[in-house]
């Protein structure tokens, strides 16, 4: 099972990953995992805030992957022009 | 402090002082919308003798306090026909504040079409007829009027765009270095500034110090906690200064909310090559600065400076509306033409959103082709240039579906939508349909709790809880709009509730007041009601509190969701 992972606004593994074009990581998985133990398994250099799968912003972090699911995360982030 | 009233239909233009009288306590966008409210005629013509231009500082503007730079204009407005309130950063509002101003009125109108400029400083008030100034762009006007003035001065002024009164020109007020970037942006006021016969404000605090607290001991114990919250908090301490307001491209496209092509579709395939963190990247590169604030006395520093590829200054950091705007809605993935598009704008006098919300409609008629960047630099220009074309896109994204037969019109009372889709976050949605500005999603910026998960979480997708979540910011934004501060100190506000008290101790401890959370609530309602009472009487209805009816009926991609909030929940929102 291949799931894409996304890094966003300085978040990085320390572990080395194959990429695709974009720069995103690729995960393999042979069993169904949880969203929030693909985190654990990035050994990110930051805690990621914010978790959307599949265009959903995440609450429940215990959700399993499938087939060519992506994630993508970020630190905390905000703006926006006034 | 005291308001200074200058009458523009006097042969020789004139100017008094008077107290604050019944607008006492108020201050920003209380004080702009508390007198156009209460002074200008609904139904009036906004190019009118008849409508007012208001300026106003906060209430802490010219003190010691952090944050506090942002600038009020207010007017009846060209664009959406109701109460305006816009606001930028900036020098302005400080000098303003420490020359003892809490307003500028400019009142009438010229029975000639004479310009003039202003200049104020703590000798008093000069006004002097100068035709050389009309149609000046921006960045010229300031280098004049500093090597006529010094460099000390900061500027409150309009470009071409105003001159030429368009429905999208801008105010611009000189950031900290002297240069015409921040724009109170929205709804035409540049137009309305213009019909007063004013190019440029100068104002010039020379021997000025910082307005002084009732209560010096505790404003300064006030002001320390306060900073250190925002220093604390992840978004204003970490992520704002390190990428700017563009650093929300990411994220708003991978949820689908990123409207493109027109508000076709949620996400743009070229959103990372214009992100945040590509820009903050080349700002290194290229010996601009991705953290620089946009006024002094700014801790959270997101504004910041763009050189070209020669390392040479282009512009200010462009913010993520104006990206969105250029970017993903036009089908343009190029950062430095985007980066040029946001350096016209400022230097015409034009609301980036507005206009580049225009051009997508103009690119929907088949005027020229998604993606074509060279194509809308020329577009702007010939804004600039006054032609026919360039005066239709000039007037916003309303006028321009007019001109050119277009369907989709992505604006509420005349006001374009900006760079969230309300079909895949449905609470900036109900602030676009029934805020009294027209679409501003700085009105009530849902996007915190349902994107950025700032103060909890509100799932975007959904109807539910969307009307009371843009409710309560919406009066929290009023308030906030009026102490002068900026809106950003918001994302520590509601997640630290001892950043919250340390504002509103600084405030008590400057006037000796004892305001308590829930006057801060009345407080900005206070400021909506005297909105909403002004657009009852200029002729609006429930029915202007509606978004454009395709985005009720053509679900957006990725989601596949429409707008679900129904029109009787929008009819709820200002009744608490």
């Amino acid at each position: 099972m291949r799931v894409i992972i996304k890094l966003f606004g300085g978040l990085k593994s320390k572990r080395a990953f194959p990429q695709n074009e974009e720069g995103d990581l690729i995960l393999e998985f042979t069993e169904p995992i949880a969203v929030g133990e693909i985190i654990e398994t990035l050994d990110l250099n930051k805690k990621p805030f914010i978790v959307i799968l599949n265009g959903v912003n995440l609450v429940d972090f215990s959700i399993k992957v499938k087939e060519g699911d992506e994630i993508s995360l970020f630190p905390p982030i905000a703006g926006g022009q006034c | 402090m005291k308001i200074l009233r200058v009458n523009m239909s006097d042969e020789t233009p004139s100017a008094k002082f008077e107290e604050l009288g019944e607008y006492e306590g108020f201050g920003g966008r209380a004080l702009t919308s508390a007198i156009i409210s209460k002074e200008v005629d609904p139904l009036c013509h906004p190019l009118s003798a008849d409508n007012k231009f208001v300026i106003a500082g906060g209430l802490l503007s010219g003190t010691a306090a952090a944050m506090s730079g942002r600038i009020s204009v207010g007017c009846k407005s060209p664009l959406t026909g109701g109460i305006k309130e816009a606001n930028a950063g900036g020098q302005a509002a400080q000098v303003m504040g420490k020359l003892g101003i809490a307003a500028i009125v400019l009142e009438g109108k010229p029975k000639t079409d004479d310009t003039y400029k202003i200049f104020i400083n703590k000798e008093g008030v000069k006004i002097e007829k100068d035709n050389s100034l009309k149609m000046l762009s921006n960045y010229d006007l300031v280098q004049k009027m500093r090597s006529q003035y010094g460099d000390k001065i900061a500027c409150i002024s309009i470009g071409p765009a105003g001159d030429m009164k368009m429905s999208a020109a801008s105010v611009a007020i000189t950031d900290m270095e002297g240069r015409p970037t921040r724009h109170c942006g929205r709804g035409g006021v540049g137009a309305v500034l213009a019909s007063k016969g004013v190019k440029v404000i100068v104002l010039d605090d020379t021997g000025t110090l910082p307005r002084q607290p009732k209560d010096p001991e505790a404003f300064k114990d006030a002001n320390k906690r306060f900073v250190a919250g925002l220093q604390k908090h992840p978004v204003t301490g970490q992520g704002l200064p390190a990428y700017g307001t563009n650093v929300l491209t990411n994220i708003i496209n991978e949820v689908g909310a990123y409207p493109t092509y027109n508000f076709k579709d949620g996400k743009f395939a070229g959103a990372r090559k214009i992100s945040g963190e590509v820009q903050a990247e080349l700002e290194k590169q290229r010996g601009g600065n991705p953290t620089h604030g946009c006024h002094r006395g700014c801790v959270i520093r997101c504004s910041g400076i763009y050189h070209d590829k020669d390392g040479n200054y282009l512009t200010k950091q462009p913010e993520y509306e104006t990206v969105w705007a250029f970017g993903g809605n036009c089908g343009i993935d190029d950062i430095d033409k985007i980066a040029m598009m946001d350096f016209l704008c400022d230097n015409y006098g034009l609301d980036t959103i507005e206009i580049g919300a225009a051009i997508g409609v103009a690119m929907e008629a088949g005027l020229i082709k998604w993606g074509d960047a060279d194509g809308v630099i020329n577009l702007i220009h010939e804004i600039g240039k006054g032609t026919y074309l360039g005066r239709i896109i000039g007037n916003g994204a309303a006028f321009t579906a007019k001109a050119f037969g277009v369907e989709r019109v992505p604006v509420v009372k005349g006001q374009a939508i900006p760079a969230y889709d309300p079909r895949a976050v449905q609470g900036i949605g109900v602030t676009y349909a029934t805020s009294p500005m027209g679409a501003d999603h700085t009105a009530g910026y849902s996007i915190a709790l349902n994107v950025l998960k700032t103060g909890g979480f509100v799932d975007p997708l959904k109807p539910e809880g969307q009307v009371e979540l843009s409710r309560n910011l919406q009066i929290a934004t009023a308030f906030i709009d009026s102490t002068g501060m900026c809106l950003f100190i918001a994302f520590a506000l509601l997640d630290q509730p001892e950043t919250n008290q340390a504002l509103i101790d600084m405030i008590n401890a400057f006037y000796g007041w004892n305001m308590k959370d829930s006057d801060v609530m009345e407080y900005g309602k206070k400021v909506l009601k005297f909105e909403r009472d002004f657009n009852a009487r200029a002729g609006f209805t429930k029915q202007h509190d509606r978004l454009p009816r395709f985005f009720y009926k053509e679900p957006i991609s990725p989601h596949n969701v429409v707008f679900m909030v129904k029109d009787e929940e929008l009819d709820q929102l200002f009744n608490w």
